[in-house]
Parts: C-alpha cells; sequence; structure tokens
C-alpha cells in the first residue's frame, strides 16, 4: 500500500515564480495602508490619500493666515477673488520583509494536497512580491535580499533565493530597521513556547507581524490507520502506531490547540495569523495577507477557516 | 483388519515436528511490518502516541494458529493413510482370479483392476501362480501363470457389453486346475446373477481353502423393455439394488446423438422394476433412436431403438378425381386427416391407373392404401402382387365401384359378394348396425368398442371356414368390418364400408383413425420394393454398442444376424448388442431380453464358507488432502487476520461501502429493469391494415384520372350510404386502391372504372389483381359506355379496348350476361336488370358449367363461390355518386330517378352476392322447402 505522504524535491525558483506571477495576476492592484512612520527614507510614489509631501495634485483649498506665500497657487487664485493654496497628496514607501521557512519538513506532499508545503510557501512569498513591488513597496528578504523598491522586486527576489537559498529556522532579523512590516510564511510545527520566544522580541522592535502557516490536509486530518511507522523528516525520529486510526481524535485535538495557541499568542502580540492548507487555493492566504498588510482586518480568517 | 488402523507412508517426516517449538520462537518475535509514512508533525503525534498500542509480538492465538498450519503441513507431507491392505492370500494353491467384465462393470472397471491388480500382487509377493479368467470374454483360459503373464492379460481385458457366460467360464477353469486345489479363489463379481444360481457353489466346489466374493455393483440398472404407446414412450427398468426408493432420469436421443426428449423412472423402495415414461409427440418420438439412463453409462443403461418407430410412407389411391373443391366428398380426404400426423402420404400425380400405380410403387411406400378400386388395369395386378410379396401392405376401402367389380379380384383378402348390403332404408327392415368388440387376434384389440358407429351400407364376403380368424373387426350381428390375408411377407386388408361418410360413420369417428394407425404400424418399415427377392436374409452389423453405452462402428468381431421368425435374437459373444442392416434399415439387437430382471448372486444357503470383501480403493483412505486444505485453510485465516490487524478492512470500509451500494443498486436496477426481449414482429403498415380491418370496406382503382377517382369515390360514397340506410351491412368509407401496392385482399369487391386515358396498368399489378381473384375476390369493371356492348367487335370504345388489353393478362373464365336465375337477381332485392346511369349494358360474370342435371324450375341456381369479375358498361358510380348532402351528382340517361334507385338496387345486390355467395342461393329455396314440408 502506497503511503499517504512523501517528501518531495526543493522546487526550482523559475517555476515557483512563473506560477507567482499568474496567481498574482489574480489580485487587484492595492495599495498598502502604511502606517504613520515619522521619517521614512526614501520617498516613494505611493499615494496616501492624505496631505503631504507629493508630486500629484491632491487639492485646492483656501489660504489661511501664516502659511508661506510661496505655497500659493497663483493661476487657480488670479480666477476669482479668493486666495488658493495648491496642495499635494502625501506620497511615502514601505519596506516590508518576507521570509519563507523552506525547512526539510516543507518538503513535504501528502496525495490530498495539491503541491508540497515548500512550494506553496515559495508562490504565496513571491506572488506577495509581486503585488507589493507593484505598489512601489520596497520588498525585502532576511538574508537573501536588501529591501529595494523596483517593478521587477519579484523576478529579483527569485534570482536571489536561486543564488542564496533560504535555511531553515525563523530568520536573522538584526538588519531589519525600523518600522516595517513582516511576513513569515512556514509550517511553523515547533512548540508554539519555541516560537513565541524568538517571535516575541521581534514584535517588541515594532515590526508588524503576518504568519501564514501552511500546511498539508494529512497533517490536519491525519487519515492513517492500521500499523504505521511515522518518520519526522527533520529529525529522522521514527514513531511505530500500532493502530493508527484511534490516534485520530487525540492528535487532531493536539494539532489544532497547537495551532490556536500559536494563532492566540500572535494576535496578542498585534500580529496577525493565517493558516493555509495546501489543498485549498494559494490565492486564498494571498488575499488573506494582502487584506492584512492593506490595514482591513480579514473578518473571516480567524481560527484558520479560510 | 481393524478399522481405525492408521499408517504413515513416509514417518521420517514427523521429526520435522520437532522443529516447532523452534517455529513458535520465531513467529513469536516477528510483527506484522508496519506501512512507513513520511510525517513532519511527528512531534505533536509524540505527544499523543500511547506506546501499548504497539505490541511488538504476535497474540498467542495468531502463533498458535500457524503452528497448527506448520503441524499440518508436516503431517500432510508424511501421508497417513487409513485402513491400508494387508496381504491375506492363502499360499497353499495357486490364486485363481475370476473377473467379471460384463455391462455392468463398465462404469468401476478401473477400480476391479485395482482390486486384481492388488490381489496379484499379493500373489507375486508370496511367489503362487495365478489362474486369471474373465467371464465375459469369447474364449477363456484358466491355465495357472506367472504373477507377471496375468498382469499383462488383466492390462488387457476389457468390460464387454455382455452378460457373463460364468458356466463356460467354470467348465474351463476346472478343466485348468486338473484337480489342484486352488489356494484363494476370488471372484471379482459384477453382483448380477446371470441365469444360473449356483456360481458360488461351483466355485466352492474346487474345495479352495479360501474364498472371497469381491465387489458387487449395485449401482447397476438396465432398461429392459420399452414400448411407444399412445401418447409416449414406457421404458421398463430393472435394479439390483431393491433397497431405497430411487429416481433416475432418462433422456431419449436421436440417431445423431442429440438429446431431445427427457423422462424419468421411479423405483419404489423393494421394487426391483419400474415402469418410466419419456412423453413426447408422436412426430419426436419418431426420431427416437436410443434411450439411456442419465449417469449410467453402461450397454445395459442404454436402449437402442430400430427403425421400426419410424414413419411409413404411404401411398394412396382413389377410383374417383373428384372436384377438390369439394373435399368432403373426396375418400382420401379422411385416409388424408387421419394418418398424416403418422405417416408420410405419397398421392400419384397421374389420373391414369396404369402410369399411377408403378409411378408410386418405385417410390417404395410401406403402405399402399386404394379407396374404392373396383377394377385395375390388367399390367399392374402383377407389381402389386410382387411388391405385396416383398412386404408390403395393402389397404382396400370398399365403395360402388369394388362393389360392382367382379369376384374374381386377387388383391382382396376375402371373396366378395357381388353387390353391396345396405342396413337401413325404406326397402330393408334391417337396422343400421353398430361395431362388436375387436376380436382379440385383431391388432385393434384393445381399443375400446367404439360408440355411435353406424354401418349403413357394406360389402359382404362370402363366409369361409377361416373367415373369423381373418376378421379383425365386425358389426355386431357377425358380419365382417375389416378383414386381413397375408400374402408372401406382406398383408392386404380390407375395410369394408367406403373412405368417406357415405356408407357409415366411421370415416368420421375416431376409431378410424386409432385403426389405421395401428395398421401402419403393422405395417413393414423401411420401404418396400416391387422388384427383386425379398430383403437379405442376414443383417451385417452396422453399429455396435460398446460396454459404456456408446455406439461405435467396431464391428469387426460381430457375426452377421439372422433374422429368426420363431424367436426374437438374442446378444451373445457373436452377436453383441448394436444396430445391424445398414444405413437404409436396421435392426436394433439389445443386451437384455424383453422383461429381464436383474437379481444379485444368490449367496444364501451356501454351505461353503467364504468372505464377501469390497472392491479396492474405497476404504483406504489417504489423510493428505485433507490435511492440505486444513493447512490452507488456516493459511487463509491467518491472512485474514493479518490483513486486520494492519488496518487494511478501516482502510478500504469507505470504498467497501461504496461498492456495496453500487452492487445493491445494480442487482435492483437489473432485476427492474423491463423485460424488453419480447419478440417485435410489428412492420410498418400494420396499423393501416388493422384500420381497414374492422370494418368492410368498398374499394376502387385509382385511374389517375381526377375526375374518374372522383366519380369512383363519391359513387362509393353514396352507395355505402344507400347500404348503410337499407342493410345491415354498415361499411366503412370507400377506399381508392394503388393496384401496384397496396394490399388488396382486404377487399371483397373492387370497382375498376376502365378508362382509356389513364395509364395501362403495369403486368405486376395486373398479376396482383390476378392473384387476388384467384384467391377469392372479384372485381368490377365498369367500361361506362353503354353504348357499345362487350361483343360489339369493330365498333367498341376506347374503354373496351382498354378493358380487353387488361384482360389479355389475367386468367379469367369464360363470361355469359347474368342470367335470370342467378343468384345476383335475388341475393336482396328482386332484379331483372342492373343500370347504372345508362341502362343498356347487361353484367357479365363467370359463366355457370351448365351440368343438366339442374331442375330448371327451380328458382335459382346452386353453385358455388362468386364471380370472380364482373364486367359493365352502364356506369354504376356515375350513378351513384352523390355530393356531401346527398344529392346526385350526375343525370342519369334517359334523366329516370327510378333508374338510380334501381342503380342502387343493383350495387346492393350485388354486396351482398360478395358477402353471402351462395348462403342466398339456399335462402331462395325457403319458400319451396316450407312448401314441401307442407306448412
Amino acid at each position: 500500500m502506497a503511503s499517504i505522504g512523501h517528501i518531495v524535491e526543493r522546487t526550482p525558483s523559475g517555476e515557483v515564480l512563473s506560477r507567482a506571477q499568474m496567481r498574482a495576476r489574480l489580485i487587484p492592484d492595492c495599495m498598502v495602508e502604511a502606517k504613520r512612520i515619522a521619517n521614512t527614507v526614501i520617498s516613494g510614489w505611493h499615494g496616501r490619500r492624505k496631505r503631504g509631501i507629493g508630486e500629484n495634485f491632491w487639492q485646492f483649498r483656501p489660504y489661511s493666515d501664516g502659511e508661506s506665500l510661496t505655497r500659493i497657487d497663483w493661476r487657480r487664485s488670479a480666477r476669482d477673488d479668493h486666495t488658493y493654496v495648491r496642495d499635494r497628496e502625501w506620497e511615502a514607501a514601505h519596506t516590508i520583509w518576507l521570509w519563507a521557512d523552506l525547512s526539510p519538513s516543507m518538503m513535504y506532499k501528502s496525495r490530498f494536497g495539491s503541491v508540497s508545503k515548500e512550494s506553496r510557501a515559495l508562490v504565496l512569498m513571491l506572488a506577495l512580491a509581486e503585488i507589493l513591488a507593484r505598489s512601489g513597496e520596497r520588498i525585502g528578504c532576511p538574508g537573501v535580499m536588501e529591501p529595494l523598491s523596483a517593478r521587477n522586486a519579484a523576478e529579483r527576489l527569485a534570482a536571489a533565493l536561486m543564488h542564496t537559498p533560504l535555511s531553515g529556522g525563523l530568520p536573522e532579523t538584526g538588519m531589519i530597521r525600523g518600522w516595517s512590516d513582516l511576513v513569515l510564511i512556514g509550517d511553523f510545527l515547533d512548540p508554539a513556547d519555541k516560537i513565541m520566544a524568538r517571535l516575541g522580541p521581534l514584535a517588541r522592535r515594532g515590526f508588524r507581524g503576518h504568519v501564514v502557516e501552511i500546511a498539508d490536509p494529512a497533517e490536519e486530518t491525519f487519515p492513517y490507520a492500521g500499523r504505521t511507522e511515522f518518520t519526522d523528516p527533520e529529525t529522522g525520529d521514527k514513531l511505530t502506531a500500532g493502530r493508527a486510526e484511534i490516534l485520530r481524535e487525540d492528535y487532531r485535538r493536539a494539532y489544532f490547540a497547537r495551532r490556536d495557541a500559536l494563532g492566540a499568542d500572535l494576535r496578542h502580540m498585534g500580529w496577525t495569523f493565517t493558516p493555509h492548507r495546501t489543498d485549498h487555493l494559494a490565492s486564498e492566504a494571498l488575499v488573506a495577507v494582502h487584506m492584512y498588510l492593506s490595514g482591513m482586518p480579514a473578518r473571516a480568517t480567524h481560527g484558520g477557516q479560510l | 483388519m481393524s478399522l481405525l488402523s492408521l499408517v504413515f507412508a513416509n514417518p521420517m517426516m514427523l521429526a520435522a515436528l520437532v522443529a516447532l517449538p523452534a517455529i513458535w520462537w520465531l513467529l513469536r518475535l516477528t510483527p506484522p511490518r508496519p506501512v512507513t509514512e513520511a510525517f513532519p508533525p511527528l512531534r505533536i503525534l509524540a505527544s499523543v502516541l500511547r506506546r501499548e498500542e504497539t505490541p511488538s509480538k504476535s497474540p498467542w492465538w495468531l502463533t498458535l494458529l500457524r503452528m497448527l498450519m506448520a503441524a499440518a503441513v508436516i503431517l500432510a507431507i508424511a501421508d497417513p493413510v487409513l485402513n491400508p491392505r494387508a496381504n491375506t492370500l492363502s499360499t497353499t494353491g495357486p490364486l485363481v482370479l475370476v473377473i467379471d467384465n460384463s455391462w455392468a462393470t463398465a462404469p468401476d472397471w478401473e477400480r476391479r483392476v485395482n482390486t486384481a491388480d492388488a490381489l496379484i500382487s499379493d500373489a507375486e509377493s508370496r511367489d503362487l501362480p495365478v489362474s486369471i479368467l474373465f467371464t465375459a470374454d469369447r474364449e477363456h483360459n484358466a491355465t495357472p501363470t506367472s504373477p507377471d503373464e496375468a498382469r499383462n492379460r488383466l492390462a488387457a481385458a476389457a468390460p464387454q457389453p455382455l452378460t457373463p457366460d460364468r458356466k463356460a467360464a467354470f467348465t474351463v477353469l476346472s478343466t485348468a486346475l486338473k484337480g489342484t486345489t486352488p489356494g484363494t479363489v476370488a471372484f471379482i463379481s459384477d453382483g448380477v446373477a446371470s441365469g444360473e444360481n449356483d456360481v458360488m457353489t461351483d466355485l466352492a466346489s474346487l474345495s479352495p481353502t479360501e474364498l472371497r466374493l469381491i465387489g458387487g455393483s449395485p449401482e447397476a440398472v438396465a432398461i429392459t423393455t420399452s414400448a411407444n404407446e399412445a401418447d409416449a414412450m414406457i421404458i421398463s427398468v430393472s435394479r439390483l439394488d431393491t433397497s431405497g426408493a430411487r429416481m433416475l432420469p432418462l433422456t431419449a436421443y436421436d440417431i445423431r446423438g442429440r438429446a431431445i426428449a427427457n423422462g424419468s423412472v421411479s423405483f419404489n423402495a423393494g421394487e426391483g422394476t419400474a415402469k418410466g415414461m419419456i412423453a413426447a409427440p408422436f412426430e419426436l418420438r419418431n426420431d427416437f433412436s436410443r434411450i439411456g439412463i442419465d449417469g449410467q453409462a453402461t450397454a445395459g443403461g442404454t436402449y437402442l431403438l430400430d427403425d421400426g418407430f419410424r414413419r411409413r410412407r404411404v401411398a394412396l389411391l382413389s377410383g374417383e378425381t373428384r372436384d377438390q373443391s369439394q373435399p368432403l366428398l373426396s375418400p382420401l380426404y379422411y385416409i388424408n386427416r387421419a394418418l398424416a400426423p403418422y405417416a408420410d402420404l405419397v398421392q400419384p400425380n397421374e389420373a391414369d391407373l396404369a402410369v399411377a400405380i408403378p409411378e408410386l410403387l418405385s417410390q417404395k411406400p410401406s403402405m399402399l392404401i386404394m379407396a374404392d378400386i373396383g377394377r385395375l388395369p390388367e399390367e399392374t395386378y402383377g407389381p402389386i402382387g410382387k411388391w405385396i410379396d416383398n412386404g408390403g401392405t395393402l389397404i382396400r376401402f370398399a365403395g360402388p365401384r369394388l362393389a360392382a367389380a367382379p369376384a374374381n379380384d386377387p388383391l382382396v383378402p376375402v371373396t366378395l359378394r357381388q353387390g353391396e348390403r345396405a342396413l337401413g332404408g325404406a326397402l330393408s327392415w334391417a337396422e343400421p348396425q353398430p361395431l362388436a368388440d375387436y376380436p382379440a387376434q385383431s391388432p385393434f384389440a384393445g381399443m375400446p368398442r367404439p360408440e355411435g358407429i353406424l354401418v349403413k351400407r357394406q360389402v359382404l364376403a362370402e363366409p369361409t371356414a377361416d373367415l373369423t380368424a381373418r376378421t379383425w373387426a365386425s358389426l355386431a350381428d357377425g358380419t365382417p368390418l375389416v378383414t386381413t390375408k397375408t400374402q408372401g411377407a406382406g398383408r392386404i386388408i380390407l375395410f369394408h364400408v367406403s373412405a368417406e361418410a357415405t356408407w357409415s360413420n366411421l370415416p368420421i369417428s375416431g376409431a378410424f383413425v386409432e385403426m389405421l394407425r395401428r395398421s401402419v404400424q403393422l405395417s413393414r418399415s423401411g420401404g418396400v420394393a416391387s422388384e427383386g427377392a425379398p430383403k437379405g436374409q442376414t443383417l451385417a452389423p452396422y453399429r455396435l454398442l460398446n460396454a459404456n453405452g456408446v455406439l461405435v462402428g467396431e464391428t469387426a468381431r460381430a457375426r452377421p444376424l439372422e433374422p429368426r421368425t420363431d424367436a426374437a435374437p438374442v446378444a451373445d459373444a457373436d452377436h453383441p448388442p448394436g444396430l445391424y442392416g445398414s444405413e437404409e434399415g436396421f435392426t436394433a439387437l439389445n443386451l437384455l431380453a424383453p422383461n429381464t430382471e436383474l437379481k444379485p448372486i444368490a449367496t444364501e444357503g451356501l454351505d461353503v464358507a467364504y468372505t464377501s470383501e469390497p472392491l479396492l480403493g474405497a476404504e483406504t483412505v489417504s489423510l493428505k488432502p485433507a490435511l492440505f486444505t486444513i493447512a490452507l485453510m488456516l493459511a487463509l485465516i491467518d491472512t485474514l487476520v493479518v490483513l486486520f490487524m494492519a488496518g487494511t478492512f478501516s482502510r478500504i470500509r469507505l470504498s467497501g461501502a461504496a461498492a456495496a451500494v453500487a452492487f445493491i443498486a445494480a442487482i435492483s436496477v437489473a432485476t427492474m429493469l423491463p423485460d424488453v426481449s419480447r419478440a417485435d414482429d410489428s412492420k410498418p403498415g400494420d396499423e393501416n391494415i388493422l384500420a381497414r380491418l374492422d370494418k368492410t370496406h368498398l374499394a376502387y382503382v385509382v385511374t389517375g384520372e381526377a375526375d374518374v377517382d372522383r366519380i369512383s369515390e363519391r359513387g362509393l360514397a353514396g352507395l355505402t350510404d344507400f347500404l348503410t340506410y337499407r342493410t345491415t351491412l354498415e361499411p366503412g368509407p370507400p377506399v381508392g386502391l394503388d393496384i401496384a401496392r397496396d394490399e388488396l385482399s382486404f377487399y371483397s369487391l373492387i370497382y375498376w372504372p376502365v378508362s382509356a386515358n389513364a395509364p395501362m396498368p403495369s403486368p405486376q399489378a395486373i398479376s396482383r389483381v390476378d392473384a387476388y381473384m384467384r384467391a377469392g375476390g372479384t372485381v368490377l369493371f365498369d367500361t361506362r359506355d353503354q353504348f357499345n356492348s362487350l361483343s360489339g367487335g369493330a365498333s367498341s370504345s376506347p374503354n373496351a379496348e382498354r378493358l380487353q388489353a387488361i384482360l389479355a393478362d389475367l386468367d379469367i373464365p369464360p363470361l355469359e350476361p347474368v342470367p335470370a336465375d342467378n343468384v345476383l337477381t335475388k341475393s336482396f332485392y328482386l332484379l331483372s336488370s342492373f343500370p347504372g346511369r345508362y341502362a343498356g349494358s347487361p353484367l357479365w360474370i363467370e359463366a355457370h358449367p351448365d351440368n343438366g342435371t339442374e331442375d330448371t324450375g327451380r328458382p335459382a341456381r346452386t353453385g358455388d363461390g362468386v364471380s370472380p369479375i364482373m364486367i359493365t358498361g352502364n356506369d354504376l358510380a356515375g350513378a351513384w355518386a352523390i355530393d356531401a348532402n346527398g344529392a346526385p351528382l350526375l343525370p342519369t340517361v334517359p334523366p329516370d330517378e327510378m333508374q338510380r334507385e334501381y342503380a342502387f338496387r343493383a350495387g346492393v345486390n350485388i354486396m351482398m352476392y360478395m358477402l353471402t355467395g351462395n348462403y342466398k342461393a339456399d335462402q331462395v329455396h325457403i319458400p319451396a322447402l316450407l312448401e314441401r314440408l307442407g306448412q
């Protein structure tokens, strides 16, 4: 009898890129709502729908006393008896750090899922990069690529990934400065305490985090029965269950308890948590993360049910 | 020999049982192999996994199961045998083996050979000479020989399809032993006594040290007789073992060995004989050539039938060649009807007897039936006499011609008085006579005396001394009704009444059929030639039965069968059972004489000691197959248990449930499917035919000219209305016919307006009309030109010329204008003419043959059938034609409404004539009949 799940080969970045671009085409071009960060290093061409420093016209408003005369728009003011000031739209760019966990446990695909977890994580990361780059955000990947703002940021991220494969474990975050968004994609199968110990300092540094947990359906539903020997792809540990079907309820309870605890902790820190299963469409997770990035709370995404 | 002795053929293998504890230890250590699965969240799983759920050792009962399996295999290889044979031969003298190789030994011959072979081996091991002989063989050689020689002769022996001749065998044996006292005498018997009761006594008289009676075939069943009764074949079956009720299926085979009928025979408990029945139609029973008991492939269980059951060829001759249209008056009609199911009937093509009789005899009939032939052409007496001498059967029926024939006719069984005797009538005091009971020597004996048969007229036989002995049936007053005489190998039978119902009502009774049938069964089958000597005296073997009840062509050792008249032939070594003769005709020789009963060999009251043994091979039981079966079953159980423990069933539970649902659905769909295999013989156009059948329709021929067709349609509609109004005939709407395509046979009358302007019908269409007229239909041709009579010759109109062209292709009888006494003038209205729009033309119909005997004073001529053709020139449809309001369409010429009324009446008369035929002719006699009756 063929086993239910198996370890897959690492997915080539080029293929993932093309699939990610296809995926990104499904998402409307929208803005990321950036928080007010006082000192943005580079002024982007990112309209904030606010009055401020920028190039594009925003509004005419009557001149009020005390303002600099140089701001008066004389051409407009000459048309009637009032004096007008031309306001410009405030434009700012935002730095978003993307990171995907590509540890051996991600190289797993069961026959219930359509792709492996690693493949799905790469697709999500590059799709986010594509969307965000299109709206002018600065995209970075800790340890792989410095933040850059370019239309082809997704391609460059893929190229960087080819040269510097992502290693397992949570990223080194020393180079991250300022108020940035951090998108973490992985399976987060470590105990919740351990994960929170790594993520807690990041939150305290002021990063806003978005965690996407990729899970294979077999990990959630535990469709095993009979005498089964389970192997951990990361540690190589073996575990034999005499009758796997009687473990199902207990396992599922433990699995969801871990996920709920992780999600609650993250939300407590102000981060968002998005569980995602590989047998669902990648765009579901993409939309959810994008909504979080845009500042809109994803209403239906709590509890891991997309 | 103890009953439960157990011996191992390979006892060394039992040593392997020592290894069982090692197997136990090995089995305890090996858990079932798990399925390997990669599983990233192993740490979560590890937190919930309970250690006791993973047994590393098999459960004890599974191990025990496997231990049992191993033990069973080891024991099976050791091959334990129950009840082994022991060598108990007496060593005081040679071994005498008397072996029955009769028909009853065929099914278990192998076991008999094995038994004998075992005895020979015993003798070999004790160094004894062996005297072996086979009771059903032609020659016996009982000289004691070496066991090897005996074994060779045993291998060469085969069961014979014969009964054993133990007397002859014993004579040979006693001379061969020359006074030597045998040690062991073993009689491997079939258990069937064959006439003599003292075979055991004979064997005991050799005073052997030991006498063994081995075997017997309690299954032996044999068919002894079969009789072809009226509605079934009755088969007598005898069996050897009379204990217990038993039912055996019977099958009848045809000449090619195909099973064509089945029956069964049931034995009651304690009865040795029973009668079975194969019910089949007579025609099917004609084809029986062999009857077998299913599952009893022996010569005794097979019964051969010869062509005595076959259908005979019967030639029919009549003195009168009457019109076939009055079949009830033809003497051959009743014979034909009586014999057609039982015989092949041939009739001459020529009316001339001098030609017809040699033609009939050349077809080699078994029987010749002459109905009322008084005198034959002189040159035919010789061939007929020769044919009877060769075995032909001649049946004659009396009649006016025979009664008037001279008395020196050689082809009557008794001397006849000239003239016939009339019983009853104005000038006779005697009453019509019923039949007496059939005499005992008659083949009709056993039939019930027919009630209600009265003979009014017969020919009388001159009384002779042996007349009574040659009478098969007689009247109540003792005068013979059926007499017979054998002549040569053949027979002449005379029925003293005529073959039709004028002299007696015998031919219309069931007894007539049965009498003729029995007479036919008496006749020789296979045909009788009128030339040459009677058939050969000896019959060469054609197909012989072997001991297994199969017909084979191996006939080398059989001698030709000489048919004896005094006794039935008996099967013996020179004449084994089988078919004798040739392909054309053969006689069956069966193994057992009729009414033989199978009886067991008498052993009661014997003063010699003997032991009775069954055949070898039944009670020496090897336990090897049983042990291997047990091991295999255990292996299957083990497989299921292992699969269950590995969780296979819980994995496939869902798909199993789906499969069960699909299976149930398939079953229910299959059972609820409508029966779509019903034969559907509907053809396109059937609904049209059905629409035409519910009512009578008037029909006309569509000529293709629109106005002519319209007048035809309206005219027939007018006549339809008139008929509906005036008579009980209510026809449906008129139908226009395309004579080239439409089916014509639904219409009794077709109106055909002849038009010279219409296209000439094709020859095929005219041929269809011709067939329609032959089949009883009538065509009414209307030329619609009263000014030109049909005999007008050169002055005939174009329509009349067209009619002549049409009629040139038709087979029409001679015509005449409707005579004044024809039924047409009286069938509904009394009419003197048949006018239409015109009044001049007569109506031509088929001329009635005037035979001159009719009374011209009668109001109507009788005659059968109706005229197939009518021709008029009066434009009947034109006079009948009405429009939708019922007003006439065309004026009559001259304009006279009475003429139109007469035209309608003519139409009614024609339709009545069509539909009633000569019934109306009889009706017109009613006044005369009433007047004669004085009322």
